[in-house]
């Protein structure tokens, strides 16, 4: 056999065994036809026609099933899982933000009932409830949720760091 | 989905219709038409995946690998019959012969 031939042989050889399984039979088919061809060189351009016409049709093929494969056992979980953290970690933040509003809310109804001309120490008191107090409960209930509701605690844990930022921004401006 | 009527596409069923109830090689119609295998394995595939071709494996002789034959189903054979095409040059061919006084 000559080396043109046994080149056409095992360049077909190669193309037969990566193609998909749809086009298993045609590529049999194909190198089958090889040995029924006379000329060595004519064996060699049908090997490399062959050869294109099979990656051809099976590359697509395989990528999609690699691609749905992939699909179907990775992200869903990774989706369902990406989607649970951030509704907790928006949750925390949400509660976050309901006890800061609640404790402004409280400030300013004090301040309205007893108007602060009357009272010492506002400042430090109105401090104490929109900064200490609120810092403390986030700082708590991250701990307490640290276990078992993680991306709860992230949230809360994150609003504190915001709002310490913020009043740092506050201080070091004013 | 709709079959591409390449005029590669044409050829290979013209080849086909030429010998309708025979089975053929696809050596055979490579040499008969001049499509490469590159060109000709792909129509090939797309008409038997739309079942207008079908398929079989023949018993060898001793010794040679078993060869895959082809030829048109009852419908592949009524999509030929409505797609033919006669290709430009035997058009032409036909037209001048008709303008002659033979």
């Amino acid at each position: 056999m000559s080396v043109t031939r046994r080149l056409a042989l095992r360049l077909l050889g190669v193309a037969v065994r990566h193609s998909s399984s749809e086009s298993q039979e045609w590529a049999r088919a194909m190198l089958s036809e090889l040995d029924f061809i006379e000329s060595d060189w004519a064996a060699l351009f049908w090997a490399l026609g062959s050869a294109r016409a099979i990656f051809k049709y099976s590359l697509p093929r395989q990528l999609r099933a690699w691609l749905g494969k992939r699909s179907s056992q990775e992200e869903g979980p990774m989706l369902k899982l990406i989607r649970r953290n951030a509704a907790g970690t928006l949750s925390g933040i949400g509660i976050a933000v309901g006890v800061l509003v609640a404790a402004f809310g409280l400030v300013r109804g004090l301040l309205v009932i007893f108007p602060a001309s009357t009272l010492k120490g506002v400042e430090s008191a109105e401090m104490l409830a929109l900064i200490v107090l609120p810092e403390t409960i986030f700082v708590v209930a991250a701990v307490a949720l640290w276990r078992k509701r993680r991306p709860m605690a992230v949230g809360l844990v994150l609003s504190a760091v915001i709002l310490v930022a913020h009043v740092v921004v506050h201080l070091t401006t004013h | 989905m709709k079959l591409r009527l390449s005029p590669q596409t044409l050829q290979v069923l013209d080849a086909f219709l030429q010998v309708p109830k025979d089975w053929i090689y696809g050596y055979d119609i490579s040499r008969n038409t001049g499509l490469k295998s590159g060109t000709l394995y792909p129509i090939l595939m797309r008409l038997a995946e739309r079942k207008l071709l079908e398929t079989s494996w023949e018993m060898a002789e001793v010794g040679r690998p078993p060869r895959h034959m082809y030829r048109l189903t009852p419908e592949g054979m009524r999509f030929a019959k409505e797609h033919h095409l006669q290709p430009p040059t035997r058009r032409l061919a036909r037209v001048a012969f008709d303008g002659m006084d033979i």
